[in-house]
């Protein structure tokens, strides 16, 4: 049983289509990076599971038919995303925008929140360990009260990547993590998502343009060509696919 | 706390607690103004500053909690303790109506349809009035608070000063918890919120049915203390000034609110002490109202163009400097 089965979506904006009968699937632990020129529709397959956009077709995760439901449903069935411009919360401070993201899980109401009840103030220490572990994990804990928009785009864009952590989840949706990082940055960022795979056992997919860190830490890749999918398999043979190559990476092997 | 905060802090309660035995009736009766207005001002900063909606109905919320007080009293003579707490109920229902176009709506056609929601308040508070014979207004006895009758600015004082000091110590409350972070949130972008869990419907309505609630208390507190409501003191110009305190102020600052609470408050009392001084004498005395207004206007572009931070974003660059 795969923890999320897209079925066969189908959406378009006016006379466009935009995706036509995408189907693709991930399983628990599973890295699937999702891979295609710009506009193929990868950003919009997320929008359609996060349940921004409202595709024709299935969209099951643990069974479950989600296409239809409100984004904050969505999210609390425990499938969280990263943004590809970051698009941290810049009102706030590096935690929290994490203790944002942990919203449906802490139980307070704006009640006992203004009268400053010990239940309030309880929850929000339950969760600030909570966080503490993730910006741990991601070595963001020296600039946990920074506001976040002080930092670097690179590290604004890890802040995306552990908010979407902090909410928990069992699917990851990572929308081009690694774009606009510098070299370094993106060797952590790899190791960051090899760790959350190890540690958590959780399902990701991942969109995204470097091609060799595609094929040093994906699982499978699906190739999505101007709405349609490609191609579906394991690194090796996927990278080698005529069609692929012809479609997205160009005749020269680029 | 650093050092210097905590001295601010005592040097200011200081001055609070000193305030009463030093000045006259007349500037009491202007402190306990700025005190009401912070009330309202930090309601208003509340949804404004922090939620990011749009609200040109705080006049009417006003009025709604003013009136409820008053017709309480007259109709039924519910002591204050009543008159509160029903006002701030009031302002909760009122607060899910105004609210719920901020579900469809935003910017610009929030406020219209905000705005729209404050002529109806004011039309049924001018109905009651004509309706009851009342047509000058509703007359309330001062009110009896821990066994004070609440008949002079003086004895007003510490109730309006406990009453905004809970306002915003709650309000920090709030924001420093699950709730304030969500407002934040919808207020930078609503799908990212809501793809990270938020219901962005919900969150918008609470911080409606929060800050009209307080408001509506505000108002209620307003009518206790003047002794008297008329539907007249709601005009669109209250609602006006209230935007302009939380943009002089300085929008998503707590602080910034009560600065520029303050700020608005005494900007007539400065202006009719300038004309004073000014070589025409007597002679534009009468139209100390309209230049208000028109320095009202100024002081208010002047802020958006040059100092978008308001007075708080003054005080953050002197303290870089310093």
């Amino acid at each position: 049983m795969r923890d999320l089965e897209v079925d066969a979506i189908s959406l378009s904006f006016g006379g466009l289509q935009v995706l036509n009968e995408v189907s693709l699937s991930v399983s628990k632990g599973e890295i699937l990076a999702l891979i295609g020129p710009n506009g193929a529709g990868k950003t919009t397959v997320f929008n359609c599971i996060s349940g921004l956009y409202r595709p024709s077709g299935q969209i099951r995760f643990k069974a479950q038919d989600i296409a239809g439901l409100r984004p904050h449903d969505v999210a609390a069935l425990g499938i969280a995303r990263t943004f590809q411009h970051g698009e941290v919360f810049a009102r706030l401070s590096v935690a929290d925008n994490l203790m944002a993201a942990r919203h449906r899980m802490i139980r307070s109401n704006p009640l006992t929140e203004l009268l400053g009840l010990p239940s309030a103030r309880r929850q929000e220490r339950e969760h600030r360990a909570e966080i503490a572990r993730i910006l741990d994990l991601v070595d963001l804990t020296p600039v946990a009260d920074m506001p976040v928009t002080a930092l670097p785009y690179g590290t604004q864009k890890l802040v995306g990547f552990a908010r979407a952590l902090a909410l928990g989840p069992s699917l990851l949706l990572l929308d081009e993590p690694s774009a606009g990082l510098t070299r370094d940055e993106r060797e952590d960022l790899a190791h960051f998502i090899l760790k959350t795979r190890d540690a958590l056992g959780i399902a990701m997919i991942w969109i995204e343009h470097d091609m060799q860190m595609v094929a040093d830490l994906a699982d499978r890749i699906h190739v999505l060509d101007y709405g349609r999918s490609l191609a579906d398999g394991p690194p090796a043979q996927v990278l080698n696919d005529p069609d692929v190559i012809r479609a997205y990476l160009g005749t020269t092997g680029d | 706390m650093s050092k210097t905060k905590l001295l601010a802090l005592i040097l200011a309660a200081a001055a609070l607690l000193a305030l009463p035995f030093t000045v006259s009736g007349a500037w009491m009766d202007i402190a306990n103004q700025i005190l009401l207005a912070s009330i309202g001002a930090l309601a208003l900063m509340l949804l404004t500053g922090f939620a990011g909606q749009i609200s040109l109905g705080h006049a009417g919320l006003l009025a709604a909690g003013a009136f409820t007080a008053g017709i309480l009293s007259r109709e039924l003579g519910a002591p204050f303790w009543v008159g509160i707490p029903a006002a701030g109920l009031t302002g909760a229902l009122l607060g899910v109506i105004f609210g719920l176009p901020s579900l469809r709506l935003r910017g610009i056609y929030l406020a219209v349809s905000t705005l729209a929601l404050h002529f109806l308040v004011v039309y049924l508070g001018g109905e009651y009035e004509t309706r009851r014979g009342f047509s000058t207004g509703i007359l309330i006895d001062p009110p009896m608070v821990f066994g004070i009758e609440l008949w002079d600015p003086f004895a007003w004082y510490p109730v309006l000063l406990v009453g905004a000091i809970l306002t915003y110590a709650l309000s920090r409350n709030l924001l420093k918890s699950r709730t304030g972070r969500a407002w934040a949130a919808i207020h930078d972008t609503e799908p990212v919120a809501a793809a990270l869990g938020i219901n962005v419907a919900r969150t918008k309505l609470w911080a409606f049915v929060i800050t009209s609630a307080i408001t509506a208390m505000a108002g209620a507190l307003f009518a206790y203390y003047r002794g008297f409501v008329s539907i007249e003191a709601f005009s669109l110009f209250v609602t006006i000034q209230y935007v302009a305190m939380i943009i002089i102020g300085g929008m998503g600052s707590l602080t910034g609110a009560v600065l520029g609470a303050a700020f608005v408050t005494l900007l007539p009392h400065l202006i009719e002490g300038a004309t004073r001084y000014l070589p025409t004498g007597g002679a534009i005395s009468g139209s100390v109202f309209a230049m208000n207004y028109a320095a009202f206007g100024l002081i208010m572009i002047a802020f958006l163009v040059f100092e978008p931070g308001g007075l708080m974003g003054i005080a953050r660059r002197l303290k870089g400097r310093g």
